[in-house]
Parts: C-alpha cells; sequence; structure tokens
C-alpha cells in the first residue's frame, strides 16, 4: 500500500500530493507511455472541434479531480463508516479501481497535474447508509464527468477515458446491486458539464 | 430524423412498449441480414445529417441491440425466471428495446434489418440466462468502446457514449445477479468489429433462418 492518506474530518488538512506521487511513481510512467502509445494510433481530426493539448490538460485534470475524491471517499468510508461485509469488499475492491485510475492520469499530465484538493468526507462517510448513498452519487458523478468530456479532447485521451469511464458505470451499477436499487436507472448516462460535475463532487465532499 | 433524438430516450415509454410488445406475437421478425449485418452493414446512400461512416457505427451496433433485445424479450415471453433475475430481464430488455427503436429512427431507411435468432434455449432458466447475459453485456461495452472512435458526429458520440456506460451498467448488474464480481479490473478493454463478430458467431444465436424447434447447444464459452 503506497501510502494511508486519512480524509476523516474537515481540520485534517490534507498536504496536496505528499506521498501519492513517489508511491505510484513505477505505475504512473507505465501508463503515461500506455496513453502516449495510444495517441499515436488515431488520426488527428477524429473528432470534434477543436481538441488540443492544451485542453487535454484542462480536461484530464477535471477527470483528475474525480479521482482524487474517488480514492479519497473510499479511504474515509473504510476508516469511518463501520463497513463490513459486502459493502466492505465492495469498498475495497472500487478504492484499488480508483487509485489505478488516478495514477493513470497522474502519469498522462505529468508535471501539469493539478495538486491534490482538499475534502470534507464526514457526512458522506458517517454510516454504512450515507456511504451507500453516497457512493451511487458519486459514482453517477463520475460517469457524467468523464461521458461529458469525451468530444473534447483528442484521441489518445479519448481512449483512455472510455477504459476507465464504463468501469465507474459498473461500480454505479454494483452499489445499487448490493443496495437492491435500479442499477440501471435510464436508457442513456446523462453528461455532466464541467459544472455539474464539480457541483457533484462538492455535495459529496470536495472543499469548494 | 433528428440527432437529438437519441439524447430524448424515454424508458417510462419504452416500458409501456415493452408491456404491449409482450402479448405481440413475433417479436424477431424474419427480415434479417443475419451476421451479415453485422459484418457489411453499409448502407448505399449516406443520410444528409450523419457521415456515412457514422451510419456505419450505428447499423453495427444496431445489431448488437436486435441481439440484446431479442433475447431479453424472449426470456420475458419464455417466463422461466423468478425474483431479481426476472426484474432485471424486464428492466433491461426495456432498455435495449428502447435502443433499438432510437437507432432505426436515426438511420431510417438506412436500418439494417433484424436478424434471425434462435437462443437454444438459455431463455428459460436463470442461470444459463445469467451467464449469457453477461457474455453479450460485456461484449457490448466492449463493442462500444471499439466503436466510439470511429464516430465523427458529435452528436452520435455523446448518444453512443451514454449507451456505452448504460451497458457496462446492465453488465454489472448481470454479473451480481450471477454471482460474479461486477467490476473485474479497473480498465475496461475495448474489442474491434473482428473480435466480436468471431464471439457473436460463435454463439450461434444469430441463425441464417427463422427459429426452428431445435435445441443445440451454445458453444460460446460466457
Amino acid at each position: 500500500m503506497p501510502h494511508h492518506r486519512v480524509a476523516r474530518a474537515p481540520d485534517r488538512d490534507i498536504q496536496p500530493g505528499h506521498t501519492r506521487r513517489s508511491g505510484l511513481r513505477t505505475t504512473a510512467v507505465a501508463a503515461g507511455g500506455a496513453l502516449a502509445a495510444v495517441t499515436a494510433m488515431g488520426p488527428a481530426d477524429r473528432l470534434v472541434a477543436a481538441p488540443s493539448a492544451e485542453q487535454d490538460v484542462r480536461v484530464l485534470n477535471l477527470l483528475l479531480l474525480v479521482e482524487y475524491v474517488e480514492v479519497a471517499f473510499y479511504e474515509a468510508a473504510l476508516a469511518n463508516a463501520g463497513l463490513s461485509g459486502e459493502l466492505e469488499d465492495f469498498a475495497r475492491a472500487v478504492l484499488e479501481h480508483e487509485r489505478e485510475h488516478l495514477a493513470y492520469l497522474e502519469g498522462a499530465l505529468g508535471a501539469k497535474a493539478d495538486p491534490e484538493p482538499r475534502y470534507d468526507l464526514a457526512d458522506a462517510t458517517s454510516d454504512a447508509d450515507a456511504f451507500a448513498e453516497s457512493t451511487a452519487r458519486l459514482e453517477d458523478a463520475a460517469v457524467g464527468a468523464y461521458n461529458g468530456q469525451a468530444a473534447n479532447v483528442t484521441p489518445g485521451a479519448f481512449l483512455a477515458a472510455a477504459r476507465i469511464v464504463s468501469v465507474e458505470a459498473r461500480h454505479a451499477a454494483w452499489i445499487r446491486s448490493i443496495r437492491n436499487g435500479d442499477p440501471a436507472p435510464d436508457a442513456v448516462d446523462k453528461p455532466y458539464d464541467e459544472a455539474r460535475a464539480r457541483r457533484e463532487l462538492e455535495a459529496i465532499g470536495l472543499a469548494s | 430524423m433528428s440527432l437529438e433524438r437519441l439524447d430524448r430516450l424515454d424508458v417510462d415509454g419504452a416500458l409501456a412498449e415493452a408491456c404491449d410488445g409482450l402479448t405481440r406475437a413475433g417479436f424477431i421478425v424474419a427480415a434479417g441480414a443475419a451476421l451479415a449485418g453485422l459484418a457489411a452493414a453499409r448502407p448505399a446512400v449516406a443520410e444528409a445529417a450523419i457521415p456515412r461512416s457514422d451510419q456505419d457505427v450505428l447499423n453495427y451496433a444496431l445489431v448488437l441491440e436486435y441481439l440484446q433485445a431479442a433475447f431479453y424479450t424472449e426470456a420475458e415471453r419464455a417466463n422461466g425466471l423468478s425474483g431479481r433475475p426476472a426484474k432485471a430481464a424486464r428492466v433491461v430488455g426495456a432498455v435495449e428495446r428502447a435502443h433499438v427503436k432510437a437507432f432505426r429512427e436515426l438511420l431510417g431507411r438506412k436500418a439494417v434489418g433484424r436478424p434471425h435468432f434462435d437462443f437454444q434455449g438459455v431463455t428459460e432458466s436463470s442461470k444459463p440466462f445469467l451467464k449469457t447475459a453477461v457474455a453479450f453485456e460485456d461484449l457490448a461495452v466492449a463493442a462500444y468502446k471499439g466503436q466510439a472512435r470511429l464516430v465523427r458526429s458529435k452528436a452520435v458520440l455523446a448518444s453512443a457514449l451514454g449507451i456505452h456506460t448504460v451497458e457496462a451498467r446492465h453488465a454489472a448488474w448481470m454479473r451480481y445477479l450471477n454471482g460474479n464480481t461486477p467490476a473485474a479490473d479497473a480498465f475496461d478493454l475495448p474489442r474491434n468489429r473482428r473480435e466480436i463478430n468471431g464471439i457473436v458467431a460463435s454463439t450461434e444465436f444469430i441463425s441464417d433462418r427463422p427459429r426452428s424447434t431445435s435445441r443445440r447447444r451454445p458453444r460460446y464459452t460466457g
């Protein structure tokens, strides 16, 4: 385990990017290489409008923010929400996925990665019910954020994001399956623009 | 025909239609291009609003949606499921039919026809149903992901991506019900058409003639 960052309470100040980058460096470098290889594969004019390297940085940093919040959320939940049984197994498995996503995006962004934000996740992880409800909302927000940005990035970043977004959707359906909810309430998932994505993250516990 | 149509899919409407559809015979109409629809879904004339290459992608997706819609609809009609698998078949079936309807409307007369299907009995009880559903949904996720980068129209792309993640939700749901890990890996990988076609062909679920009474066992390994 590269680090045990706790995002327990509002007074717990998280230093931006402290141990994570060193701990995950190997993975990140590998992921960055993979992203570069993917970028070289596709025609640059495939998508729309004017995706650019500069815009990719902005978009990937939004997705990085999603992954930061997800990692912090599952870490806080495992520390504080009193999870057990199926919910605990779920949280541990998903946390590992989110850490891999975070490392991937950090590797892709390199020095252009935004620093880690601050969180207040106490309410969202206060108990198992709060955790389950917040998880569904957070994973939906991840799906919406990725889908909302897909048309704004170059093909390489697009393919990288596409490999992640369906896993976020699986998480969203998984938690609802555990809670006997409706795992797929819509025929088409709605894209979230950046403002909505940020609002959703703030509702979970991203400090604004 | 409007590119916005896919964004306005109404699940409730689809559910209503699904209930109505249960009383109608012959959902699986003898009109299809069979597996050829997967490999050679190339309309002769491009629709004005959608790039020709996007029509090709949409027709490819349509065949996969035909396959899924027919599967869930048959499972519902066979009435061999109960409890949560029965509910999942009902809900997911309605969504897949909504996808079929939306793609057909989007493509208009360029839409490929519905192939013939023979699910060889796997729709009739929970265990083979869930195993097949997991295979279909994981396949759909990989197929949409494989096609997405080929899409040129922004509207078509937005719709395809919104459906892509719904298929991923279905995959996770069916996996959960089947006792599989809903999200086995941190990254989902795309599959190209050749891979998808090979997997679909190996199931022998798409037949070149209307369904017979035979009950061959499927050869695929979910």
